[in-house]
């Protein structure tokens, strides 16, 4: 009221002004038209939010200041019985470089790289001078702290356009050892061994987390999700690595003396079948399989399909002692030759007819008497029992290839057939079933299912395999077990066996050799070169380990007893040492292998 | 009209004054009931009051701020840790490969080899209490080791010839000196050594 009292005196000085302005009437229509425009632009631009997909734009709402981050699950271990790494997952980074900005440095950026992270010179060169191009691979699974550190002073001595990434490096400290058995990790996948059979176990599952930034750090209690991460889970092996880098290197001087194609060993725990040692040779390095040929990649003694040979003679005759058809003292009137059906089967050495026990017909390996003694099984009663040793079954053990071998089916075995089987001819194992089945030999009678796996782990395909599902099963008696291990003794006794190479002085050995024909891959035929083995146990009254040699094609003329025996020996007392197993101390073995005609029969034990 | 109060109230009057004219009784009340009582107003000053609610005003802005930067302080010092957490645990992962590595079988074999370490042939126990020896025990040599590398591939001929060997004839003027003697040794154990690798390569 005051104002408009006095306005009139201030009239003239307002005008001025106010035609300046122009007249509140248009001032006001001005103004409204002006808020009108800003408003049917918000109006605008409200449709074209809401109305014009909107979730498209929620959710580049959502991704601006938010960081989504892999949280990569680390991959579990493959571990021996004592719980070192065989193949061990490192944290690790991928050195990558934008070539636009290197190329300017490449020759001192390259010789600097090269000689901190142990590439190639001239590969990293062209790399970094890379024409139109802004991503280069530099190195790939560097372990985390050393790309860091590398990039990190290359960046101090002025290079720039280098940077890391998440690559996890799978690393093999133990190089070709157990390699066969682990197998290897290609760029992205698993490709071989245990790695491939037990993925889903050692992969685990990928996490993520997404969280709100700002400035390079995150909010606090800003919008955040995690998943966490599920590392994979340990495999526990019952390797152990040093007996299997040990076997590993004595198989390979085997070899190379022998002059052989390939040779594989198992060595065995007696009583729990826990496999402590499945070399190969010739193998390959898990750190670097590619350097390798495609065969030399596998474990030979799951996938290689042989025939036994000798060696199956210990199956044979403890289960024909067993049956209760005869003893180790049963005199065997051997001829020089035996007919069978409309072959004729000899004996590896020329001889005239022998009187030998069932003894000596170990102890010499005699074909024609483990033929004469056999012919006692009843229809069937040895394929019954040779199915008991877990002969033509898989052991499921976790090695994926794994062999079947062949036991003739019962609508194929015909007398001749079992004559030859009785000898270890006409029917095909791999190592690790025939080492179980002369282990039940050892471990009084009872076949205990072989394990690769402490406690228990899960194939790809669902199969639970490990020492917990280890099962026991009596094949043989303990009396038919022992008698066969006192006839085994005598095969290494240097008087009257065939392999005093095998034996260890100071301790009580059984074994077996063996020396088989091979069928060729080609013909399906015998082709002249053989298969020979060894396989024993120790010490023979109360035994620990059992150990399998096998040497495929020895081009030295060696049989099982002086290629497989020395190899043999020499495993078993790295075993012994190694395990503390002291000699038993008790008298050896003194069965007769021989009895003159005339002589009245002693009464059996 | 509450008449109960007015009755009251006039007792009283009566009694306090009695004998009183009605006119001014009347007035009295009239008084009376005109009469409110004014309340005690003391005007304080409001600063206190104002400087009570700044103070909260303020204080709570400064605590959210201060609790604010504490928590993005927290949060730079969580991600700093955290990634050195990372690092760390990178580089003891870097260590323990390292350290496998150097536990792989065959380098400590050819690390005891190269010392001149063998491994024994036949294994052989003391038992402590008794002092007896269980099994044969045989001393360790070289003879025979165990071969830790691969053979070397077997060369073609023409790239592994025959090693040349000269004989020397000694010479019988010369007067046997010990030097002399020495090469002549020298030279022998040479011949022997190439003699060796003939045959080896047989």
């Amino acid at each position: 009221m005051p104002t408009s009292l006095s306005g009139p005196a201030s009239r003239p000085q307002t005008r001025r002004r106010g035609s300046l302005r122009g007249s509140p009437q248009l001032r006001l229509r001005f103004g409204f038209v002006v808020i009108a425009m800003v408003l049917s632009l918000f109006g605008a631009r409200l449709v074209q939010l809401q109305g014009v997909d909107p979730e498209a734009y929620a959710a580049m709402a959502a991704a601006e200041g938010t960081t989504t981050i892999d949280l990569p699950a680390e991959r579990g271990d493959i571990l021996d019985r004592n719980g070192r790494p065989i193949a061990d997952s490192v944290d690790g980074e991928m050195v990558v470089a934008n070539p636009e900005m290197t190329r300017a440095q490449a020759p001192e950026l390259a010789k600097f790289l090269s000689s901190r992270l142990d590439i190639d010179y001239f590969t990293t060169l062209k790399a970094l001078r890379q024409k139109d191009r802004q991503f280069a691979y530099i190195a790939r699974r560097v372990p985390a702290s050393k790309a860091e550190d590398v990039v990190a002073a290359a960046k101090a001595a002025g290079y720039d356009g280098l940077d890391t990434r998440h690559d996890p490096v799978r690393d093999y400290p133990a190089g070709d050892v157990a390699a066969n058995l682990v197998g290897f990790l290609g760029i992205d996948e698993p490709l071989a061994g245990f790695e491939a059979t037990f993925d889903k176990q050692l992969a685990g599952k990928d996490g993520l987390e997404r969280y709100a930034v700002g400035n390079g750090n995150r909010i606090p209690l800003g919008r955040a999700t995690l998943e966490p991460a599920v590392n994979g889970q340990d495999l526990h092996t019952t390797i152990d690595l040093d007996l299997q880098w040990y076997v590993q290197r004595v198989l390979r001087q085997t070899r190379e003396d022998a002059r052989a194609d390939s040779a594989f060993a198992v060595v065995m725990d007696t009583r729990t079948g826990e496999v402590l040692a499945l070399g190969d040779d010739p193998t390959f390095d898990a750190r670097n399989p590619q350097a390798a040929p495609k065969r030399d990649r596998v474990s030979r003694a799951m996938t290689d399909v042989y025939e036994p040979g000798s060696v199956e003679k210990v199956l044979t005759l403890s289960a024909l002692i067993d049956a209760g058809k005869a003893t180790m003292r049963t005199r065997v009137t051997v001829p020089p030759s035996l007919p069978s059906g409309d072959r004729v089967i000899h004996d590896w050495f020329g001889h005239g007819t022998l009187h030998m026990t069932l003894a000596g017909v170990i102890a010499q390996s005699s074909n024609i008497g483990t033929v004469l003694a056999s012919r006692n099984f009843e229809t069937g009663q040895l394929r019954e029992y040779l199915t008991e040793f877990g002969l033509g079954q898989r052991t499921n053990v976790g090695v994926a290839g794994e062999t079947q071998g062949i036991l003739p089916d019962p609508s194929i075995w015909t007398s001749m057939t079992q004559d030859r089987i009785a000898f270890g001819q006409s029917l095909s194992v791999n190592a690790l079933q025939m080492a179980a089945a002369v282990n039940t030999i050892a471990n009084g009678g009872v076949r205990v299912s072989p394990s690769l796996v402490q406690g228990s782990a899960t194939t790809n395909d669902g199969t639970v395999v490990g020492t917990d599902t280890t099962t026991e099963q009596r094949v043989v008696s303990k009396r038919a077990a022992h008698q066969m291990a006192l006839m085994m003794e005598r095969v290494v006794d240097p008087d009257v066996g065939v392999a005093p190479a095998a034996q260890i002085p100071g301790y009580r050995v059984a074994g077996k050799t063996g020396t088989a024909q091979r069928v060729g891959p080609r013909c399906g035929c015998y082709n002249g070169t053989f298969t020979v083995s060894f396989a024993g146990f120790a010490p023979a009254d109360k035994p620990r380990f059992t150990v399998y040699v096998v040497v495929q094609n020895p081009r030295n003329g060696g049989g099982g007893g002086s290629v497989g025996g020395p190899a043999f020996a020499k495993i078993m007392s790295y075993a012994l040492r190694r395990y503390g197993v002291p000699p038993t101390g008790t008298a050896p073995s003194h069965v007769p292998t021989t009895w003159r005609p005339g002589q009245v029969a002693s009464p059996n034990g | 009209m509450s008449s109960p109060a007015f009755q009251i109230r006039s007792g009283r009057l009566r009694a306090t004054a009695p004998g009183s004219i009605p006119g001014r009784v009347t007035d009295a009340l009239q008084r009376a009931r005109l009469t409110v009582v004014p309340r005690a107003r003391t005007r304080t000053s409001p600063v206190p009051f104002v400087m009570l609610v700044s103070f909260v005003l303020l204080a709570g802005v400064i605590g959210l701020l201060m609790f604010n930067t504490s928590m993005q302080q927290a949060s730079f010092t969580t991600t700093s840790m955290e990634r050195q957490a990372s690092t760390l645990e990178a580089r003891k992962q870097t260590l323990q490969m390292e350290l496998d590595q150097l536990r792989d079988p065959q380098r400590v074999a050819r690390e005891a080899q190269g010392m001149g370490m063998v491994i024994p042939a036949t294994p052989a126990f003391l038992r402590l209490s008794d002092g007896k020896v269980l099994g044969t025990p045989t001393p360790a040599t070289r003879e025979n080791p165990l071969r830790l590398l691969p053979q070397a591939p077997k060369k073609p001929a023409v790239l592994d010839p025959p090693p040349n060997v000269v004989t020397v004839v000694g010479q019988a003027i010369e007067p046997p000196t010990g030097a002399g003697d020495a090469r002549q040794q020298q030279q022998h154990g040479k011949n022997d050594h190439h003699e060796r690798h003939t045959h080896g390569n047989d």
